[in-house]
């Protein structure tokens, strides 16, 4: 993996801008960094080049020599040793499918309908093993692994001095660092529909993050209700802001495949987030309601 | 655009203007369709009640604007086991005989291929509108005369070719028209069995008649009975049709037990204009990899059967947070749109794929009949549409013509041991199915 592109613009000299894009984690991670100096937004890229590779390791289920392939591979048998970031991570994909009522699961794509009312695995602390329950067990960390990736590099970035940043995981997962040169914050539109240039909603983000959930951009529906163990087909898509990009991450996944009956207790939980539901039609006219 | 629209099965597709801008052939099972044909009839007589005959029958029975009112098959119990469905029907053993019911307005001709074109022609002399199982017909010849006279009488024609009307088709060539998956690059088509290819048969001088498709005599065998739906494929994709053919075909396994004389392994190799080329491939003496249809994409990858989409791309890079750039770079400030959900494919190819659509029905292949949610039901339907309405659909007996055309030519191609081209007198007016520019 390397950077993708990197460009450097000293049109403003004011505000010098520097652009990069990574390919990582089966997309693209993009990054706007403000008042840095070239050779050092040249070195940070690399640095979150490097991070962002290590963390696809770590958390894929595609490849072999992958931790997590390892233990989907064997954890139905036997207690798997994880390292302490793994095991980490597993914990608190368990806290949040309790913190969520089951609606966020990581084992919500394995072949157990109902996995959500209950944990797929169980961690021993005292050995740092996880043990699957059932052979037919999987676990996917495609939903937690971006938000997760986003929230460890901002926090790269705000370390190296950078104030006015933004990172840009897919579009659909987006952390700010500080605000706009031009502004209070950072204006983020949401698309009212796949190449309509319509926005459907203004989000504006200052020190903080953001994250949409809802069908894919060629209509694919590639989330599961962990309750049920089917795709969710449902025509509308949610947003989460908040503090922190794993968090939003986690929450949008959670409210879009939760029924609208429960989302209003879920986000109640997080304090400091907030959910937005847009519904848009075929012509890109949307209603925008806030989950409260 | 509306995708929810594919979402439902053609019967309750509720087709938007611009899916029959694109598919004009699905006009004849639109709303709009439905409600001119509600309380009409379609007089239907089904020539060739066999195994093919009987699975019409079980659509055409959910089918309130469907009355079937004539059967004909030259075998009794076949006869015998439609008329159970139908009780009040008349039985002909001669379809001659069918076609000179008045009560009869369209028939569906489901018999042996050596019979489609006179059967066919001649059902559309006697001014009935006509459905006839692919392919079309046992010749080159013949599939020539067949357009043109139909083109003469203004006849109403469907050729059996069901994935026009297979909602996952639509929505996935819909898919490739928008570029989703970058320029088509390949199109690869298998179909593999693992059975011998034979219906019970009750006493030896029955074996050629219901065995048919296993004599050369009555038969083009696997080019005509599987790779004429997968060949369509090809320029239903790509937009244009095979420059030239080579293949190779053999009997391989089912030597020892009977005397069959048509291939039981072959493969074809269509090469485009373009330089794509298009395989078919498919061995009755071996299952494992069943059936696949996959148009292979610059930028991805979809799967037909299965309906899932594989990216090779992450996603188009953002002109969204560009613009960003640009504006920090212009020294202002306004709304930047690049936030949505995911670009979901993931490129691993080990990932699993997305589903086009929900509810994907999928389909092994394994069935020598028929098979469920394949769009034969809705072709069905569109055709008992057609005649009440008298509607000739655009477009469908082209790409039917075709499919028959090279499914043909590649079995000569086989049989010549050369790479072969579509004969000039062959060429009928073909406008591809495209809805980008």
């Amino acid at each position: 993996m390397t950077v993708e592109e990197f460009r450097y613009s000293t049109k403003n000299a004011l505000h010098p801008v520097a652009y990069a894009s990574i390919k990582a984690m089966h997309t693209r991670l993009e990054m706007v960094l403000v008042d840095m100096a070239e050779d050092a937004a040249r070195a940070l890229c690399e640095a979150v080049e490097t991070d962002t590779s290590e963390m696809e390791r770590r958390f894929s289920r595609h490849e072999a020599a992958a931790a997590l392939t390892v233990v989907n591979m064997r954890g139905g048998r036997e207690a798997v040793g994880v390292d302490d970031e793994l095991f980490m991570a597993l914990e608190l994909c368990e806290a949040f499918r309790r913190g969520t009522e089951g609606y966020f699961d990581i084992t919500a794509c394995s072949d157990c309908a109902g996995v959500g009312v209950r944990a797929g695995y169980a961690l021993d602390a005292a050995a740092h093993t996880v043990r699957l329950y059932g052979a037919g067990t999987l676990l996917d960390m495609g939903g937690f692994a971006k938000g997760y990736a986003l929230e460890r590099l901002r926090r790269r970035v705000a370390d190296s001095g950078v104030t006015q940043a933004v990172l840009n995981f897919g579009d659909s997962s987006i952390a700010a660092i500080g605000h706009h040169p031009y502004g209070e914050w950072w204006p983020v539109g949401v698309g009212a529909s796949v190449g309509q240039p319509s926005v459907a909603h203004e989000f504006r983000l200052r020190d903080s993050a953001l994250s949409v959930s809802g069908r894919g951009r060629g209509g694919e529906y590639h989330i599961f209700d962990p309750h049920s163990g089917e795709r969710v087909v449902r025509e509308e898509t949610v947003v989460v802001e908040g503090r922190s990009a794993l968090v939003c991450e986690v929450l949008s996944t959670a409210l879009y495949a939760a029924p609208d009956s429960r989302r209003k207790s879920i986000i109640s939980r997080y304090e400091g987030y907030a959910a937005t539901v847009l519904r848009c039609g075929a012509t890109g006219g949307c209603k925008v309601r806030r989950v409260e | 655009m509306d995708r929810k629209e594919f979402l439902k099965d053609c019967g309750r597709m509720g087709l938007a203007g611009w899916v029959l801008s694109i598919f004009p052939w699905l006009e004849s099972c639109s709303d709009r369709t439905r409600q001119e044909v509600q309380g009409e009839k379609a007089r239907i007589g089904i020539i060739g009640t066999g195994s093919r005959g009987l699975f019409h029958i079980q659509h055409l029975l959910q089918m309130p604007q469907v009355e079937v009112t004539a059967l004909c098959d030259d075998y009794t119990p076949h006869l015998e086991d439609a008329a159970q469905y139908y009780p009040s029907a008349k039985l002909y053993s001669d379809y001659r005989r069918l076609l000179e019911d008045r009560n009869v307005d369209g028939v569906i001709i489901a018999t042996p291929l050596y019979l489609h074109a006179p059967m066919t022609l001649d059902a559309m002399e006697a001014g009935k509108r006509v459905f006839c199982e692919k392919a079309m017909a046992y010749s080159q010849e013949d599939c020539l005369r067949v357009y043109n006279r139909r083109k003469e009488l203004g006849a109403v024609l469907f050729i059996g070719q069901q994935r026009l009307f297979d909602p996952k088709y639509i929505k996935a060539m819909s898919m490739i028209h928008e570029g989703r998956i970058g320029d088509v690059v390949g199109v690869r088509n298998y179909w593999y069995r693992n059975n011998n290819w034979r219906r019970d048969v009750p006493s030896p001088e029955l074996e050629r008649r219901i065995n048919w498709r296993l004599y050369s005599e009555y038969s083009r065998g696997l080019m005509t009975e599987l790779a004429c739906h997968q060949l369509q494929n090809g320029s239903w994709s790509i937009g244009m049709l095979p420059e030239q053919v080579m293949g190779s075909g053999h009997l391989v396994h089912w030597t020892k037990e009977d005397k069959r004389d048509v291939f039981d392994t072959v493969s074809a190799i269509f090469t485009y204009p373009n330089g794509v080329n298009m395989t078919f491939e498919s061995i009755i003496s071996n299952k494992h990899f069943g059936m696949g249809e996959q148009i292979l994409g610059s930028q991805g990858t979809i799967d037909l059967v299965s309906g899932l989409i594989y990216s090779d791309e992450p996603m188009p890079k953002g002109s969204g947070i560009h613009q960003l750039v640009t504006q920090i770079e212009n020294g202002i400030m306004s709304n930047s749109v690049f936030a949505g959900t995911s670009w979901a494919a993931e490129t691993s190819p080990l990932a699993p794929g997305l589903p086009i659509m929900p509810n994907v029905t999928v389909n092994t292949g394994e069935s020598t009949i028929g098979a469920e949610a394949d769009g034969s039901k809705e072709i069905i339907e569109a055709f008992a549409n057609a005649v009440i309405t008298g509607r000739q659909p655009e477009k469908i007996l082209e790409e039917s013509y075709y499919a028959s055309q090279f499914a043909l030519l590649a079995d000569r191609a086989m049989h010549e041991n050369r790479i072969l081209t579509l004969d000039d007198r062959f060429k009928v007016p073909y406008e591809p199915i495209r809805n980008r520019a």
